[in-house]
């Protein structure tokens, strides 16, 4: 068997030599592995005819349908690599095994200043060095790397959740804190127990199902003002960045504590802790539920609901909430939700070993930087998908209503080679479109011309202009980046950990008898301490080395 | 039985008498059926099991199973929770993997041979055809949407606290979902409510073999239906029944994790985590492939065991045996 | 039939000779009313609105009725192609596996067979050791190479332990003499098997045919590891689970201002999930009643006993 083994291996490997001299511009087909799932594009779809016509390129796509690690590491054992390898979320397992290129051998100055330009002003984050001191890129990020001023048109990460409804009834408050927060919710609630329907409110829905739990879990760093650092809290006003896990800490326990009375006050439902994802949306979409912390893309389908069954006033409002200076001894705490924009480092196609023509990849990723086809990506054939109007990229509401059909997109759009490309973000900057955004979602025209006549009457009442008012500007970002990118796989076995004891604890401390609270906060601290502490010190590390490679240490 | 024993006897020393090979020769015909099988099972599930090399490495996918470094016994310690890992989840996982395999597996069976029995007794083969059609179907529906349907059934708003508290039952609605103690049951249930009509199939097909006059001659004793059940029905699939619980036997340790997964939630985490989602917590997700594997050579090894002692009981009480 | 006049009611019109058939109704329809409720349901959130369906409590009727799932997922060219493979593979795996586990399970019910023990060992454990995924896979698409070749879906799934256990449990409680008669009458194994055993087989491989089918139509995993790259191969599974995973995707995707966006196609994964389901059983339930005439109606084994 072994023979046999060895003299297939010997034939697939002659094989794959035997080709490697080709021309230039020989047709070539690449395979592409996609980390996340997709349909296949149509054999006649517009965008990669033109890729095709332009660069003599194909691709045959393969995404993925099943678990992300299991398949990488199949691929890792028989070394079956695609051409363009996107790991997904889990890149640095390729990375490891070797599969990937180093792009810095191909990307400078000279040959492709576009490149060069594109990922230059985050280099110190996107450049690292090997064992041997040279620099080394694997993918160029996917997303992240902006254009111009940051777009916020909304929170789209993690807030507190409000009904426009119970701030309308409330004549238009200011919510700041989380004392306000609760009481708005409280009086809303006393007045109307129930919806015109007659089905009762939930003052406040946690979500705890699987990963999803960091509704629970993840609240208290953001009420102590910092944007979301997933499960440590970072004090960024020294270089010492230092960072703790914040759940087992005394300002956590105001938190719960604070739940714990809203629970037995009637505004937490016990069902609240066995509800499934599916459940959860319906009761979002149901308009019954006034409040909830989560992170806005996560309850998406709800929103569409609601704006489909016209219950604008029933659709949330994210609100920045810090404690009140009672919880943190009196302290004063600047909210931070938002952060600033950051590179999707290690997130994105990397060129594999296995692929012939790395060079050829990345003329071809020189060229797409240019305006003409970022503009073919991103907005699509001018006069078919998009018009021009003294000098403003436009859409009817047809052309937009198409980017969101998945179906046509399969036969006009090139997303499974987009998506994992480098791209243009933000503002064009310069040419003739400057002032326009490079991605249609972003476009100011659009975005006014697809918000609702409630929604803009709300904004009004606020004198905002946009849902975004209702938080603080993004914060600069942070050296380090953002913690919860951090891969903490060598302390995973104590984050496993320390993830389960705070999903088996903090359902417990919100609904138990507030006579049992402390003894039962004291329990969990003692149990979580261990993995609390082995955890957090990774993560300072980390921090510290992630931070080091932007500040130059 | 005490006919087929003596008579396998007898062969066995007729087998001796003859020597081997001359019978194996004698039997060319059984061998073209039956050897070609034996080959492609060594090659398609014993070759591949050089893998538990990977049991004592830290096992990494790009250096192999020859390359990877070897660690001793240390991903078993971790399973076990001798090592790294936190010591009480392998005993929890075993407990809860335990309680769920049996209550499916009794519940399963029950109810199937119920359901078989049941069918049996009709005589009007259109209905007949109707029942099995109806109650197989929803083995075709996914865990995600059984369990999703179950999980608003059994919601304390839904309509088994509506239904029990109009019996007058209960008075607060019961928390089905979020108490542990319900959930290896709730399992239980929702297993047979998916895979009753489907598991049926297999006693089924096995009462189409029981000869019909047997039936008759009951009557003739003056068995009455029950009679016939008991004396007829029963025995005639009892060799099926022997042979699914013998096997079934092997896989205690088999209790999946997916509807434990769906229907799990953290408030009964110490009832729903098995030992497949033990593995897929420290293991997979950690990256450990080694403790996986580890863990699958433990869940082969207990497996044998089981399998084996099962089918030893089953011979010392003159059954059929699986081997 | 024969099962009718086996039931015949005796002379003595007692109790519970017209209570229990009556019982007998009662709890089987009970049964199948606790059953269909499920896959009625699942059927009604297939034929609702997308969007609307996410609000929940849709019971036995669409609440807003809605082809867009279907739509959605039968205008995709490669559906089509896809549901092909799926159909050729599995009329070819069932058909080896009977072939193969019909002839298997003879011998190894055959207890003066010398290899009987040996090989019925060695077939049971393959039921209880797994080596794990990637020496299967390394096995398959290096030492085998079958990677991107249609001949993956049926080679390695050739034959289960399991069914070859039913069939035999099957063959052993069949009447001895038939085969001895038959060896006495000069008959070889082959023929033993093909003229004698293989049409009284009919309901338990009719059943071993159904579990094949079943398990073979709604494998996706084969195609995941080892036709990803390749189109033209995937089969209809694959592309449903596919879409499933892209609708749960695009559900949750992170978009810059998701208040602006709204879907236009109102597919979500709550309907695509249950329109999945649909689509992939109906073939099922369309083959399952020709196999099932096989094992419900029974044989009348007596006649052949003759």
């Amino acid at each position: 068997m072994r023979k046999l083994l060895c003299l297939l291996l010997a034939l697939t490997m002659l094989l794959a030599v035997a080709p490697a001299f080709g021309e230039e511009l020989e047709p070539v087909t690449l395979t592409v592995f996609r980390g996340d799932p997709g349909d296949q594009p149509t054999d006649d779809n517009k965008i990669y005819k033109l890729i095709e016509e332009k660069f003599g390129v194909t691709f045959k796509f393969e995404y993925l349908a099943g678990d992300l690690d299991e398949k990488l590491g199949l691929m890792i054992a028989g070394e079956d690599y695609p051409d363009l390898f996107d790991g997904g979320n889990s890149a640095d397992l390729i990375i490891t095994a070797g599969a990937l290129i180093n792009l810095m051998d191909y990307i400078n100055p000279e040959d492709t200043p576009r490149l060069w330009a594109h990922i230059e002003p985050q280099k110190a984050r996107l450049i690292e060095k090997n064992a041997a001191g040279e620099d080394v890129l694997y993918i160029i990020p996917n997303y992240g790397l902006t254009y111009g001023d940051q777009i916020v048109n909304a929170v789209n990460g993690p807030a507190f959740f409000i009904q426009k409804q119970v701030l309308a009834w409330a004549g238009y408050p200011e919510i700041h804190t989380l004392n306000e927060y609760f009481d708005v919710i409280e009086a809303f609630l006393a007045e109307n127990p129930e919806n015109a329907d007659g089905n009762p409110y939930t003052g406040f829905a946690i979500l705890c199902e699987d990963w999803r739990h960091f509704c629970l879990i993840n609240p208290v760093q953001h009420l102590m003002g910092r944007p979301n650092d997933g499960e440590v809290l970072i004090d960024v006003s020294t270089d010492e960045f230092h960072t703790e896990t914040f759940i087992d800490k005394p300002y956590a326990k105001a938190y719960y504590e604070k739940l714990n009375d809203e629970y037995h006050k009637g505004l937490i439902n016990q069902d609240t802790f066995v509800m499934n994802y599916d459940q959860y949306i319906a009761a979002l979409s149901s308009g019954t539920v006034l409040g909830m912390f989560d992170q806005t893309w996560d309850f998406n389908t709800a929103t569409y609901a609601l704006q489909d069954a016209g219950m604008y006033e029933n659709t949330y409002v994210a609100l920045g909430l810090v404690y009140d200076p009672e919880y943190v001894d009196g302290r004063e705490i600047e909210e931070h939700y938002v952060n600033g924009s950051l590179p999707n480092v290690r997130r994105g196609f990397g060129i594999s070993t296995k692929c012939e023509c790395p060079e050829r990849i990345i003329a071809m990723w020189e060229e797409m930087l240019s305006d003409e086809w970022q503009i073919i990506f991103n907005w699509g054939i001018e006069d078919e998908d998009y018009y021009v109007e003294n000098g403003r990229l436009l859409m009817t509401d047809q052309q937009y209503a198409n980017l969101n059909d998945a179906n046509w997109k399969l036969a006009n759009k090139a997303e499974g080679f987009f998506q994992s490309s480098p791209k243009k973000q933000g503002w064009i900057l310069d040419g003739e479109f400057a002032g326009n955004c490079w991605e249609p979602v972003n476009q100011p025209e659009i975005v006014l011309g697809l918000m609702n006549d409630y929604d803009k009457e709300f904004l009004g009442a606020y004198g905002y202009s946009k849902f975004a008012d209702f938080v603080n500007p993004p914060i600069e970002l942070a050296p380090y980046g953002e913690a919860w990118q951090i891969d903490y796989t060598p302390v995973e076995v104590a984050h496993t950990k320390f993830l389960q004891l705070q999903d088996s604890f903090l359902p417990q401390l919100i609904t138990c008898d507030p006579a049992e609270f402390d003894a039962l906060w004291d329990k969990f601290v003692s149990e979580i301490t261990p993995y609390a502490d082995e955890f957090g010190a990774y993560m300072q590390e980390a921090v510290l080395a992630e931070a080091a490679k932007v500040l130059g240490n | 039985m005490n006919a087929a024993a003596s008579n396998n006897q007898m062969q066995a020393i007729k087998v001796k008498h003859k020597g081997f090979l001359r019978t194996l020769c004698s039997q060319w015909q059984m061998a073209l059926m039956s050897v070609p099988v034996l080959l492609y099972v060594l090659l398609f599930n014993y070759f591949p099991l050089r893998g538990w090399i990977a049991a004592f490495e830290d096992y990494n996918p790009k250096l192999g199973f020859y390359g990877s470094n070897f660690v001793g016994l240390k991903n078993f310690k971790d399973l076990f929770g001798l090592g790294e890992l936190p010591p009480e989840e392998f005993l929890l996982s075993i407990r809860n993997t335990l309680a769920m395999s049996v209550i499916n597996l009794v519940f399963g069976t029950v109810s199937s041979i119920l359901l078989a029995v049941l069918l049996n007794e009709v005589r009007k083969t259109l209905f007949k055809r109707t029942v099995q059609t109806v109650t197989y179907l929803p083995h075709f529906l996914s865990m995600v949407i059984v369990v999703g349907m179950a999980q608003n059934i059994f919601a304390s708003g839904g309509p088994i606290n509506d239904l029990l508290a109009q019996l007058g039952l209960i008075k607060e609605p019961v928390f089905w979902l979020g108490e542990g103690r319900y959930f290896w049951w709730l399992v239980g249930v929702i297993n047979v409510w998916k895979e009753v009509g489907w598991n049926t199939i297999i006693y089924v097909s096995a009462m189409t073999s029981i000869d019909p006059c047997l039936y008759e001659a009951a009557a003739i004793d003056g068995a009455g239906r029950f009679g016939k059940i008991m004396h007829v029905t029963l025995p005639g699939i009892k060799s099926t029944f022997i042979i699914l619980l013998i096997m079934n036997i092997g896989h205690l340790l088999e209790a999946g994790f997916e509807i434990q997964y769906l229907l799990g939630n953290v408030k009964v985490m110490d009832y729903s985590r098995t030992i497949d989602i033990y593995v897929l917590d420290y293991g997979i997700s950690a990256q450990k492939y080694g403790l996986a594997i580890a863990a699958g050579m433990f869940k082969s090894v207990v497996a044998i065991f089981l399998l084996l002692s099962a089918n030893f009981v089953a011979r010392r009480l003159d059954e059929n045996t699986l081997i | 039939m024969v099962v009718q006049s086996v039931n015949r009611p005796s002379k003595g019109f007692r109790r519970r000779d017209w209570l229990f058939p009556i019982v007998n109704a009662l709890l089987l329809t009970l049964l199948m009313f606790i059953t269909l409720y499920p896959v009625i349901n699942t059927v009604a959130y297939s034929f609702n609105d997308g969007t609307d369906a996410v609000r929940g409590h849709i019971g036995l009727l669409p609440r807003k009725w809605s082809l867009k799932s279907y739509q959605s997922i039968l205008s995709d060219a490669n559906v089509f192609h896809a549901a092909y493979i799926s159909v050729v593979k599995t009329i070819i795996t069932t058909v080896l596996n009977l072939l193969v586990t019909g002839m298997l399970s003879f011998t190894l019910s055959r207890r003066e067979y010398v290899l009987r023990k040996l090989i019925t060992t060695l077939l049971v454990l393959t039921m209880y050791v797994n080596a794990g995924l990637i020496p299967n896979y390394l096995l398959i698409s290096k030492t085998l190479n079958l990677r991107n070749t249609f001949w993956v879906y049926i080679i390695p799934t050739m034959f289960s332990c399991f069914n070859m256990i039913v069939i035999r449990t099957y063959i052993a409680g069949l009447p001895d003499a038939l085969v001895e008669s038959a060896r006495i009458d000069g008959a070889g194994d082959f023929r033993v098997y093909w003229q004698i055993i293989f049409p009284l087989c009919k309901p338990v491989l009719a059943t071993v045919a159904l579990f094949v089918a079943v398990g073979s139509w709604n494998s996706w995993f084969d195609t995941h590891l080892y036709c990803g790259t390749e189109k033209d191969l995937y089969t209809l599974q694959y592309l449903l689970k596919m879409k499933l995973a892209t609708t749960n995707q695009s559900a949750n995707a992170a978009k810059s201002t998701a208040e602006a966006l709204k879907s236009t196609t109102n597919t979500t994964p709550v309907t695509i999930r249950c329109a999945i389901t649909v689509i992939s059983a109906v073939p099922i339930l369309v083959v399952y009643p020709f196999l099932q005439r096989y094992f419900v109606t029974g044989m009348a084994l007596g006649s052949v006993k003759g």
